[in-house]
Parts: C-alpha cells; sequence; structure tokens
C-alpha cells in the first residue's frame, strides 16, 4: 500500500516535472489547442442542435398537417369531441386506403407512411390505422397539450404527435396520435454527427502542429537572446542581443535586457576603476617606503640621513593609514544594509562641533570660518554621517583656500527644506570637471605631487552618505572665485 | 650611464634617484608625461623608466611617441598597473621590461644592467683587454690586481669600455656620464681622464685611453 501511494506520488512528480521543463512553444501551442478545441465543440454542438431543431420543425409541421386532415375528415375539432365513433368512418377509409399494405405485410408496420392512433384517456387504444399492423404507437399519459417526439417503430425513428381530445366541458376524452417517418431525416442527421465526430479530432490535431511550427517561429528571437546571454560573462559583457526587425514585445525585451547590460558593463567598469584606483593609491605609498628603506639599508649613512629618511617614510605610512580609513569608511557605507540612526539633530551643533575639530587647520592658514544663519530647527539625520558629510566639506574648502581668506557656512529655510551652504574663495573648480567631482579617486588636479594630496575619496563619501539620507547635495564653482557646496535636508 | 625617470610620485623617483645615483649612475627626473617626453627628445639617455600612470601625457603614450622618433633607447615600465593585460599592453607599445610595483630595489638594478648588456654581452662583467670591471660591485681589476676609483672615475671607464673601439666625443661623455644638473663645461672630462690614466698606468695597464684631438677620447683593445 505504502509503496504504491510511493510509486503514485513519483509519477505525478515526474508528471510535473515534464509539465515544468516543457517547452514555451509546445505549452502555448497547447494552450491554444485546448482553447480552440473547447470553442470547436461548441461551434459543432450548437450547429448539430440547430439543424435538428430545424428539421423536427419541419416533421412536426407535417404532423399537423396530418392532424388537420384527420379533423377536417372527421369533422371535427379537438375542442368539441364526443365520441371515437366519428373518427371510426376515417379510420375504416383508410383502412380501405391502405388495404394494400395490409396485404403486403400482414406482421409489422410499413414505416414509409404516415400513422394514426386513437386512444382513450387510459391510453387503450380504441382505433389505429392498418398500416401499424400490430405495432402501437408509444402514448403519454397525463399530457394536457400537444406534445412532439421520436419515438421507433420496427427500428425506424418516427416523428410523433399527440393530441388531446377534448369534450365541449373542456375535459380529455381521449387523444390523437399521429407519426410520420423520419428515415432519411435522422440519416443526415447521423452523417453530420458522424462527420462533427470525426473531423474533430483532426482539426485539433492539425491545428497543434501548425501552432506548434508557428509558436516555434515566433519565438526564435528568444531563443537569440538566450544563445547571446550563453556566450556572456564577466569578462566579456561587450556582446549585445540583435534586435529583431519588428518592433513587437520581443524587440523591447531584447532592449530592455541591452540595456541592462550596458548599465551592468557600466557599473562593472567603474568598479574595475575603482578597484584599479585603490590599488594604485594604496601600493604607491608602500613602494615608496619599501624603497626608501631598501635603499637606505644598502650602505651605512650617517645618523641624520637614517632620521630624514624614517621621517618621511612615517609620513607616507600616516598617508597610507588615512587612505585605509576612507577605503574602509567607503566600504562600510556602500553596503545597502548599513543601520541609520536617523533623528532630529541640530544642524548648528553639528557645524560648531566641525568647525571646533577643523579650527587648528584653519588658524594655521589664517582662514576665517563664519556661520551666517537665524534657522535653529532641527534637521533628520543621522548625526554621525551629518559630521562626515560637514567635516569633509569643510576641511575640502580649507585646504582649497588661500591663506587669510574666508568661508561662509549659511543656513536657511528653502520652501520646505532646510539649506545649508558652505562657501569659499578657493580656487574653484573648472566647469567640465565638476560633474565628476564626486566621483571615487577623481581629483580636480590630477598632479599627484600637489601639496593638498588629497586621494579623490572625501567627495564620494560624502555624496553616499548624502544619498543614504535622502540629502541632496550640490556644487556650483567659478575658477579662481570660489566653490559652493549645498546640502538640501530632506523636509521634516 | 644616464637614466631618465618619468614618475609622478614624488616619494619614488625620490628614492629611485638616491639609489641609482649610489651606483654611479646619472639619473635626470620628470614629473610628468610632457616634460619626460621633452626630455627623451632632447637628450640621449641609455635607459629610461617610465611609470604608465602620469599627469598630462600617459606613460603609455610617452613610450610610443619615443619610439615613432626611430630611438631604439631601452624603456622599462615601473608602475602599479598589474594585471597581464596591462603587461602585454605596455610592452607591445614598445617597453623592453615592465616592473610592477612594489617591486624589490635590487631587483630594479639587476633589471637595468640586464638592459645595458649589450648583444655580445653574456653576464654584467665589462673586459678591455686585460681590464676586468663589474658594475654590480664597482670593483675593476687589471688581471687580479684591483684598482681603486672614485664614482664619477668608475663611471666615466665604464662608459669607454662600454663604447670601446668607438670614439666618445666630450660632448658624449658629458651627456652620459653626468646628469642634467650639470653645466656642460667639458674641460672637466680632461680632469678626470687624467686621474684615470694616471692610476691605471699605477696598476701596470699602460695607455688603455688615447686622446683623439679635437674630439674626444677612444680605447682600443689591441
Amino acid at each position: 500500500m505504502n509503496r504504491e501511494a510511493k510509486h503514485a506520488l513519483k509519477n505525478t512528480s515526474i508528471l510535473f516535472k515534464k509539465w515544468t521543463v516543457m517547452s514555451l512553444r509546445n505549452r502555448i501551442a497547447l494552450y491554444y489547442t485546448i482553447a480552440t478545441a473547447f470553442l470547436i465543440a461548441l461551434v459543432f454542438a450548437i450547429l448539430y442542435f440547430m439543424v435538428e431543431s430545424i428539421v423536427y420543425k419541419q416533421f412536426d409541421e407535417e404532423v399537423n398537417n396530418e392532424v388537420a386532415e384527420v379533423f377536417a375528415d372527421a369533422h371535427v375539432t379537438s375542442h368539441d369531441f364526443t365520441s371515437f365513433s366519428r373518427f371510426k368512418n376515417f379510420i375504416d377509409d383508410k383502412e380501405i386506403n391502405f388495404s394494400e399494405v395490409k396485404h403486403d405485410q400482414k406482421e409489422a408496420a410499413k414505416v414509409d407512411t404516415e400513422f394514426i392512433q386513437l386512444v382513450n384517456q387510459e391510453g387503450e387504444v380504441i382505433n389505429k390505422s392498418n398500416n401499424l399492423a400490430r405495432n402501437v404507437l408509444i402514448f403519454k399519459p397525463g399530457e394536457t397539450k400537444t406534445i412532439y417526439f421520436n419515438s421507433t417503430i420496427n427500428n425506424s425513428t418516427i416523428r410523433q404527435g399527440q393530441l388531446p381530445l377534448f369534450n365541449s366541458d373542456g375535459i380529455i376524452k381521449g387523444y390523437l396520435i399521429v407519426a410520420v417517418p423520419m428515415k432519411k431525416a435522422i440519416i443526415v442527421l447521423h452523417d453530420l454527427e458522424n462527420v462533427f465526430l470525426f473531423s474533430f479530432p483532426a482539426i485539433i490535431l492539425t491545428l497543434f502542429v501548425l501552432t506548434r511550427l508557428i509558436a516555434g517561429k515566433s519565438i526564435r528571437p528568444i531563443e537569440k537572446v538566450i544563445a547571446t546571454a550563453e556566450k556572456m560573462t564577466q569578462t566579456n559583457l561587450s556582446q549585445r542581443i540583435g534586435l529583431p526587425y519588428h518592433h513587437d514585445e520581443l524587440y523591447r525585451l531584447a532592449s530592455t535586457i541591452n540595456a541592462l547590460l550596458d548599465r551592468m558593463q557600466d557599473a562593472f567598469q567603474r568598479e574595475k576603476q575603482f578597484t584599479a584606483d585603490a590599488s594604485h593609491e594604496l601600493k604607491t605609498p608602500l613602494a615608496v617606503v619599501k624603497g626608501t628603506l631598501e635603499v637606505l639599508v644598502r650602505k651605512p649613512r650617517e645618523k641624520e640621513h637614517y632620521e630624514t629618511k624614517i621621517q618621511f617614510c612615517l609620513i607616507e605610512l600616516n598617508r597610507m593609514a588615512q587612505l585605509i580609513d576612507q577605503l574602509l569608511m567607503l566600504a562600510r557605507y556602500e553596503s545597502s544594509k548599513i543601520k541609520q540612526h536617523r533623528e532630529k539633530v541640530s544642524l548648528h551643533l553639528a557645524i560648531e562641533s566641525v568647525i571646533g575639530r577643523l579650527h587648528p587647520i584653519a588658524l594655521e592658514k589664517e582662514i576665517n570660518v563664519e556661520v551666517r544663519s537665524n534657522e535653529k530647527s532641527p534637521v533628520i539625520a543621522d548625526p554621525a554621517m551629518l559630521e562626515v558629510i560637514l567635516e569633509n566639506i569643510l576641511s575640502n574648502a580649507i585646504k582649497y583656500s588661500p591663506a587669510g581668506s574666508g568661508i561662509t557656512i549659511t543656513v536657511e529655510q528653502k520652501e520646505k527644506n532646510i539649506m545649508c551652504n558652505i562657501t569659499d574663495q578657493g580656487i574653484g573648480i573648472p566647469e567640465e570637471k565638476l560633474h565628476a567631482v564626486f566621483e571615487r579617486f577623481y581629483r580636480v588636479d590630477e598632479s599627484r605631487n600637489s601639496d593638498t594630496g588629497g586621494f579623490g575619496l572625501g567627495l564620494s563619501i560624502v555624496k553616499r552618505l548624502a544619498d543614504l539620507q535622502k540629502i541632496q547635495v550640490s556644487v556650483i564653482s567659478k575658477k579662481n572665485l570660489g566653490t559652493t557646496f549645498s546640502l538640501i535636508f530632506p523636509s521634516t | 650611464m644616464r637614466l631618465l625617470i618619468i614618475e609622478d610620485e614624488p616619494g619614488i623617483a625620490g628614492f629611485l634617484k638616491d639609489g641609482l645615483e649610489e651606483e654611479y649612475f646619472a639619473v635626470d627626473i620628470a614629473y610628468d608625461g610632457k616634460n619626460g617626453l621633452d626630455l627623451a627628445m632632447t637628450n640621449e639617455y641609455d635607459l629610461i623608466i617610465i611609470d604608465w600612470m602620469i599627469p598630462v601625457i600617459s606613460g603609455i603614450e610617452v613610450c610610443r611617441q619615443i619610439r615613432k622618433s626611430g630611438s631604439l633607447v631601452p624603456i622599462m615600465f615601473l608602475t602599479a598597473k598589474d594585471t597581464l593585460e596591462d603587461v602585454l599592453f605596455g610592452l607591445e607599445a614598445g617597453a623592453n621590461d615592465y616592473i610592477k610595483k612594489p617591486f624589490a630595489f635590487e631587483e630594479l638594478l639587476a633589471r637595468i644592467r640586464v638592459q645595458l648588456r649589450s648583444k655580445h654581452q653574456g653576464d654584467d662583467s665589462l673586459r678591455a683587454g686585460h681590464l676586468n670591471i663589474n658594475p654590480g660591485t664597482h670593483q675593476v681589476f687589471y688581471d687580479s690586481s684591483e684598482i681603486t676609483l672614485t664614482p664619477k672615475e668608475f663611471a666615466l671607464l665604464e662608459y669607454l669600455v662600454r663604447n670601446k673601439e668607438k670614439v666618445c666625443t666630450r660632448s658624449r661623455i658629458i651627456e652620459h656620464v653626468w646628469d642634467i644638473h650639470f653645466d656642460s663645461d667639458t674641460s672637466v672630462i680632461d680632469v678626470y681622464i687624467t686621474f684615470l690614466r694616471r692610476k691605471l698606468e699605477n696598476a701596470g695597464c699602460g695607455n688603455l685611453i688615447q686622446t683623439i684631438r679635437g674630439v674626444g677620447y677612444i680605447i682600443r683593445e689591441s
């Protein structure tokens, strides 16, 4: 029992697997075929029943005509029935009319002529036409209206009409049953049924094969997409999917994937550039220290010589430590899962604290940092990140300002947001380089031997932290006139 | 032997100059590509060391321009770019060697000497008759007896021996033995030649260095 169940389960899972690995082309063909099969079956059925009802209607009319004839011959109507005797003559007449029939077929009814039969209200046969011979027409008791139905006689289908006969008081006294043969019509209906039954599977099969072909053809561009995607590796992102001729969904799919690849390649390129830059920036001070010490130990030297070289190496090592700090900070903040503690903080206090920390450097260059602000409302930010942002911008401003110049920090309400501007009177940034200042390792002054000596990481850290906290950061600058960095805080 | 170093990182350029000058090389430094290319085009160097990532003109472009001018001077890349593609790209641009940062100074020195070997030289040692010069240890032997020379005397002798059987003009000697900061007063050569001849003669080497009047000097083995 258990084994059987397991077996069944296995079979089901195989079936499911087959279903899930079924090609798109087969699935499209299958769905389409199922839907169409349903529709065709419906159409066939409607057609069949329509034809059938038309045929029956015709026979019903024939029955009616026959009934009318019987009534006319008997000089009665269905509403003033008195006794069956009035029909007797008529039926006897019929008997004479069909005497030949009686001779030919004594036992069984001849089925290509009409039949007439009278029954009383209990269903007993009162009289019937002779061509019925020993057969009796089926009677359906209890009917108060004229009904039409199919029945058989001698294995041949006939259409029967059953008409109640009322007396003048409206009480049913008996029934007149009239039947006409339907042999030819039944053959036609049967043929129609056969045509429908046999053509249905043939149509469905052809449809499936055709749909499969067409589906295969129309999804061929997808195969191309797959082939191209398979060729692609991380090192070879330059491949692009060829665009199909028609501007359809597949065209959109291909161009969307291509656009995605463009962005990916761009990102990889930037990542590669960053790694290259980072490794260069780390290797250079390392090479300087290593080389200096290697040359130093090759020969015995004066004490002063050792001291200068070791001092020099320490400066290089400090620079390297600083770079590693910044790289680590950048790496930490690059992660999207970085925890933020966004809260209401006083921008004012943050600015004051940063100025306090940078005061010694500013003093050295005799740079006056002035804060102009009446705006005391708090901003939403992570306090630690906010200070890193302010410190990086302000230390840059001090670095690129000429000695004795001033730096202005303003805080103001701009529409719903608080805006902070940090303006220096420094060397400025050429307009063509302005867009790149937030990129990692970008330096406006390319020469590395300048005394300003940053790494080009400070502003990219600013940008990253600002993005994390939804602070808009922008920069405007005029060469030799100064630079303004603007921070727009999200509205509270 | 006079070298040109094109390197924008002052720390690296600094210790390279210190270390190589201790090895009796005359060293010029350029801090950017344009300056470096100008120096390479106007002076005759025995070897050029180039960093790839330098301002104004990249190291690769400097290398290409030097080769385009028809110069066959040995060029070595000294760079932090360390992928295989970078190395191949650098060598294909016309460099003779490619050293990745960080590097060992001793290795750089050894590789410089390899580049300075002539086609007929199996190792670094130089010979002229019975005179044997070892540039690695800065020793000069006449047969088995050592001759002690000052750095400048050694550099002068090394240059003459490297170019033996060829006339070395005063100006070329100045270019290859002294660096760019030396003003081109060629009479200083005559002074050093006199010192050198005296030391060689004392060792029994005879009149190895011959004067070509009005032109310069030559060492002939015969």
